[in-house]
């Protein structure tokens, strides 16, 4: 049975986004190994929604996922805060 | 096909057989045309974006008549919150093309005609909103591209359209057929027509009841009979025929225009949305000019553009730690967001219609476009300031590629001793396109007189404020009696 933590990735669309959304994600794999795996977020059995959102605004739509676990980052800090998380050092 | 993506795109733009004329030719294969595909990658990027999951949110919605999902451009906005999204996506496009990626007119034109058909329908009992949705559901699930074509000639501008000299300064109805219409006359500065499966056709003014023959509304495929395309020249657009593309300035992406002519076209009566209705040509004017109004948010996403060309210029020719060079930076910075605020701002505070779809704040609309007759240029002005003169003069591609001269132009180009000549020449090539070269079309000229000339939007201003509740709050605090 596999360890991998399955993560339903969300982005805001983008407009103007105050760091790179994409390259943040990328560093959350490059720090988290092969630990957890972006999925769709609307693949079913996800551990939670991470919604990465340019700004505070953090305006995605994420009423799809509703009753979902969501996490939202809108920050670099955001990002150092979360993987310190899973990778269990808070 | 809800979604198509860039090479579906492609592919269907292949099936149509328009006619269009470029430098007095017929365009033989208009998709491969050198002049014309720039353009068209920058409306395949509004079908190839959608699937990227980083922009999808801002570029597919649901639609309110399949729930489906669509992309935004189909869209009939049916909240403030798609307003703003609206508002973002225009941002984002401008931002990723550095040019008019040419789609939002259609989608202006759809969510007009959403609300006037409507209102025609409860005033006179016709079938117009009916029909609309049955196309609206075609263009969605077929993910079209529309051209939105408002711009009549309009001939001696001190006359009406039924004085005009020559009648047909104003797209017309010449017959009335028991399955249709003819219609004859032409289209102005049609932004992405070539590159559009539809074309919505609209009056351009408001009508008194002597124009009723001008109070029409239709739409047609791009490549239905008597449809003629003349392509527009734009500054510089013949360096996309030259050897090399550096000079071109971007790489991948540009707009068009075109003059399109409907010399006795047929128009079956279940694409006609308004037919002598002259009352209502005036609303749906209107309605369409505060949506396009709302559109110009793509001028910040190029401002981003040419703001980020500005910066690496700067710090290629070494003057980025210069103070001024600084603050300029900051003032486009500062005019650019000025920009989005007035887009984000209409969208914010717009309301519902009778007929279900959002309209923007129209007041807030026209300030918005206001801004962007101004704001674009002074942007303009600042990244030439920091470029320098040798954006203009700076020998071509083939100099610098010259056996002969080649390493002088590399020599004597050189600036930061990081960064190779090339790098240096290419970032004032995309300043010079931005600002005065193809794209400035789109940046400068487009954004002064694209959805309405200046005082157009200074008229609807006048029109809305509040002038009353101004000066009696003024007389109030002075202390002077209301009624003097």
């Amino acid at each position: 049975m596999s360890n991998t933590r399955k993560i339903g990735l969300k982005y805001c669309g983008g407009c103007s986004p105050r760091y790179d959304r994409v390259d943040m994600v990328k560093r959350i794999k490059e720090e988290l190994g092969g630990t957890i795996e972006f999925v769709s977020p609307d693949e079913p059995g996800t551990d939670f929604i991470l919604a990465v959102m340019g700004c505070d605004t953090a305006c995605a739509n994420l009423d799809p996922f509703e009753g979902k676990l969501i996490r939202i980052i809108t920050s670099e800090k955001d990002t150092e805060k979360l993987i310190k998380e899973l990778k269990g050092e808070n | 096909m809800p979604l198509m993506n860039a090479q579906q795109y492609e592919e269907s733009l292949r099936k149509l057989n328009l006619k269009v004329y470029m430098f007095g030719k017929r365009v033989e294969n208009v998709v491969d045309d050198p002049i014309i595909r720039p353009s068209m990658n920058a409306v395949a990027a509004t079908y190839e974006f959608a699937h990227y999951p980083e922009y999808e949110d801002l570029l597919t919605t649901t639609s309110h008549i399949t729930g489906k999902k669509i992309n935004r451009f189909c869209h009939i906005h049916q909240s403030t919150e798609d307003l703003v999204k609206k508002t973002k996506m225009g941002r984002l496009m401008g931002s990723l093309t550095g040019c008019c990626f040419q789609r939002c007119v259609g989608m202006d034109a759809m969510n007009a005609l959403s609300m006037t058909t409507y209102d025609i329908d409860q005033k006179y009992g016709t079938q117009y909103n009916k029909r609309f949705l049955k196309y609206l559901e075609y263009v969605q699930e077929n993910d079209l591209t529309c051209d939105g074509a408002m711009t009549d000639p309009k001939g001696d501008r001190s006359k009406a359209p039924h004085q005009q000299a020559d009648p047909d300064m104003f797209m017309r109805v010449v017959e009335e057929r028991p399955d249709g219409i003819v219609v004859r006359g032409a289209k102005c500065h049609q932004t992405g027509a070539v590159n559009s499966h539809e074309i919505i056709i609209m009056p351009t003014i408001s009508m008194r009841e002597e124009d009723k023959d001008y109070a029409i509304s239709f739409a047609l495929p791009s490549d239905a009979e008597g449809i003629t395309y003349i392509m527009g020249r734009q500054s510089c657009d013949t360096r996309k025929l030259e050897k090399g593309t550096m000079d071109r300035g971007n790489q991948i992406y540009g707009g068009h225009e075109a003059l399109v002519v409907f010399d006795d076209v047929f128009v079956p009566w279940e694409r006609v949305f308004m037919y002598k209705e002259w009352d209502f040509a005036g609303q749906l004017v209107e309605q369409f000019a505060s949506y396009h109004r709302q559109s110009y948010a793509c001028k910040a996403g190029v401002g981003d553009v040419l703001i980020g060309a500005t910066q690496i210029i700067a710090e290629y020719n070494g003057a980025n730690k210069a103070s001024h060079v600084k603050d300029k930076i900051i003032e486009m910075n500062h005019l650019n967001e000025t920009l989005f605020c007035g887009s984000v701002a209409c969208a914010a505070e717009g309301h519902k219609e009778p007929s279900g779809t959002y309209l923007v704040n129209t007041l807030l609309a026209n300030v918005c476009k206001q801004n962007v007759t101004r704001f674009p240029y002074e942007i303009a002005r600042l990244a030439q300031d920091i470029a320098g003169g040798l954006m203009v003069t700076l020998p071509s591609e083939e100099d610098f590629r010259s056996p002969e001269v080649g390493k002088w132009v590399e020599k004597y180009y050189k600036a930061n001793a990081d960064v190779p000549t090339e790098y240096r020449m290419r970032m004032l090539r995309l300043i010079e396109n931005i600002t005065l070269g193809t794209a400035a079309v789109g940046y400068l000229t487009e954004s002064m007189h694209g959805a309405g000339s200046p005082q157009a939007q200074r008229i609807m201003i006048a029109r809305q404020v509040n002038m009353n509740a101004k000066k009696k709050v003024a007389k109030k605090l002075s202390g002077i009696p209301e009624d003097e």
